[in-house]
């Protein structure tokens, strides 16, 4: 069998990201309109060739790319750059906006870590429409936990001091959890309710105490205390942003943490 | 004690302390043997875990204690918010969106409380094969499997576990059935599932047998035979040919009956039951076993080994779990309200300010 098809497209996909992340960091430094210009056509082009890396994959393979962490990483990377190129027209978010591609680098280059052969043949637990519904609607909503966790940081980062055109913490503040108000009821949705129903058909229970399932429990009440508090208390600030960025370094440790803690998920993602 | 129940903080501070456990439970692993946390653990620290329940933390009273008390905070957060929802026309859709979130978690807690108090689980005590019957009390009828079988790919790669069973009431067949891995089989409430799979116990598609064949004045003769059961297969042209009259697949030898049988369907230790015949006429029998050679037999022409074989997957074993979820609708009602909720509290456009 020869190389996979979408590869290529896969390589050019990362190393417009990477090439897009040098351009941001000129750009942060510069702010020239020029470089900005540079910033997005690379990752309009990067999140093009990810597309035709995903559309190629799905053809060949003959089910969508939600199997295995090489495609979940690829479509989680394309998912974040769309997230990101939302916020590109949003004005003051500039800076934000170019770092999209950054994170869309990351999940790219961690997906290059995990085996890329195309399996025609699911295994017979993965043989279900729910297998898309529920990994496509985490994904999305995995994504704009990203776009949560960048804003989270920026603030962090820009709390206290003075960089030149780094966006206004309100801003980044409500960045976050507007983000957060995208994925919070996808993951409810995907993650949670469809896993529940999937559950129940492939394993006779909705729940199982698995530890992707309590991973993913965890990542719910982490965001769910950072909406009571934002939402409800009005509360704003660094101790938010924190509990954003903890949310999402459980929301990695829930996409990884299979291949350590073992479980019913562990053939899959 | 309503304005304890209610106050943010304790609603925070329920699922912080939530949160902490269930972390703890992912960290240390949950329903592993004891000595496998002595192992991981030391003996003070893993000893310690398995009886302060860790090992079993989501059953623990104190987090099931954590959980009503999270439920019972939400509800009559949600009941003091019912009165409020009429009161201003602002952000009303949210409003009520917040009220469905709240209330869900209630139900979502009670389905599974329901199915904890009234629901069941096990796995049946044997594998059956194909003609098999098991009585499924609870459910008030019995299930015969007309085949069980593991499907694969024209590549070779796994592609389904099949069950095909028949209801029976009473001993009338009342319907048929494909138990698929996500076709689960559910009769009066009660859920048929695939728990385990093997290949056949006692039949075998081909057993790779090596046949060594001595020289007088030269070194032996090795051989590779592919065999199917029952088939009669020479030996290239040496006048010698095998068959494969039986297979088990964890061989056992009852000493007082001096009969083979099988100690289990699993596969452990796989023997075969070899003739060897030489000139059209009976040489010799004998077991062979996976990794030894056959004992030497007077009259036996050549030695024999079990090399390996290829398992016969359409005549299978299949070992059934059996499910009642009563709660799984509340459930499920449950996870739709909360999901109808979120929508609403997030997605809705915010209402226009008030002209006041």
């Amino acid at each position: 069998m020869g190389p996979n098809p979408d590869m290529m497209y896969f390589w050019l996909a990362l190393w417009c990201y990477l090439g897009a992340t040098v351009a941001a960091c000129i750009y942060a430094g510069v702010r020239r309109p020029a470089v900005r210009g540079v910033v997005f056509a690379l990752t309009l082009v990067g999140f093009l060739a990810n597309t035709v890396a995903l559309v190629i994959r799905s053809i060949a393979s003959g089910h969508p790319p939600v199997t295995g962490l090489f495609e979940y990483m690829t479509l989680f990377a394309w998912a974040i750059v769309l997230g990101f190129l939302l916020l590109w027209r949003r004005k003051g978010l500039d800076l934000i906006a170019v770092f999209g591609a950054t994170a869309g680098a990351f999940a790219l280059a961690m997906a290059s870590l995990f085996p890329s052969e195309i399996n025609q043949q699911l295994i017979p637990a993965l043989q279900s429409y729910w297998l898309w519904i529920h990994v496509s609607l985490a994904v999305l909503a995995e994504a704009a936990f990203t776009v949560a966790f960048v804003a989270s940081v920026m603030y962090l980062i820009g709390q206290g001091r003075d960089f030149r055109g780094m966006p206004d913490g309100r801003k980044l503040d409500t960045v976050t959890y507007r983000a957060i108000g995208v994925g919070f009821p996808l993951f409810t949705i995907g993650a949670l309710f469809a896993g529940a129903i999937w559950a129940q058909k492939a394993w006779g229970s909705p729940w199982s105490w698995d530890p992707k399932e309590t991973t993913s429990l965890i990542v719910w009440f982490i965001y769910a205390i950072y909406l009571h508090a934002r939402f409800v208390r009005g509360w704003s600030g660094s101790g938010v942003a924190w509990l954003s960025v903890l949310g999402y370094a459980m929301t990695i440790f829930t996409i990884l943490g299979s291949k350590i803690l073992g479980g019913l998920h562990s053939y899959g993602v | 004690m309503i304005r304890w129940l209610t106050s943010m903080r304790t609603a925070v501070g329920l699922l912080i302390a939530m949160t902490a456990l269930a972390v703890l439970g992912v960290l240390i692993g949950q329903q592993l043997p004891p000595e496998v946390y002595v192992e991981r653990f030391g003996h003070v620290l893993g000893t310690f875990i398995f009886r302060a329940g860790l090992a079993n933390i989501f059953r623990t009273w104190y987090f099931v204690a954590l959980a009503g008390l999270l439920t019972l905070s939400t509800v009559v957060c949600s009941l003091r918010r019912i009165a409020k929802l009429g009161a201003s026309p602002k952000h009303r859709l949210r409003s009520l969106g917040s009220l469905i979130t709240h209330l869900s978690i209630a139900l979502i807690a009670a389905g599974g409380i329901w199915t904890a108090a009234g629901g069941l689980r096990y796995a049946a005590p044997r594998y059956m094969e194909a003609g098999d019957i098991m009585d499924v009390p609870e459910g008030g009828f019995s299930i015969r499997v007309d085949a069980a079988r593991t499907e694969f790919s024209d590549e070779g790669q796994l592609s389904e576990y099949l069950s095909e069973v028949t209801v029976l009431e009473d001993g009338v067949e009342v319907r048929q059935h494909r138990i698929e891995v996500n076709e689960p089989l559910v009769h009066n409430g009660i859920g048929v599932y695939q728990f385990q799979m093997l290949p056949a116990a006692k039949s075998v598609r081909e057993a790779l047998l090596g046949v060594v064949i001595p020289a007088d004045d030269a070194a032996p003769l090795h051989l590779e035979v592919p065999a199917a059961l029952y088939e009669r297969v020479p030996v290239l042209d040496t006048g010698i040919s095998v068959e494969v009259l039986e297979f088990l697949s964890d061989f056992t030898y009852d000493i007082e009956t001096r009969t083979a049988g099988l100690a289990s369907p699993r596969h452990d230790n796989p023997a075969v039951f070899v003739q060897v015949w030489e000139d059209g006429q009976l040489a010799g029998e004998q077991w062979v076993f996976i990794g030894a050679a056959g004992h030497e037999t007077e009259g036996m022409p050549c030695r024999l080994f079990f090399l390996d074989y290829i398992p016969d997957f359409d005549r299978g074993l299949t070992r059934f779990e059996f499910t009642r979820q009563p709660g799984t609708p509340l459930l499920f009602f449950g996870f739709a309200a909360l999901s109808l909720g979120l929508c609403l509290v997030f997605w809705t456009r915010k209402a226009p300010p008030d002209p006041a």
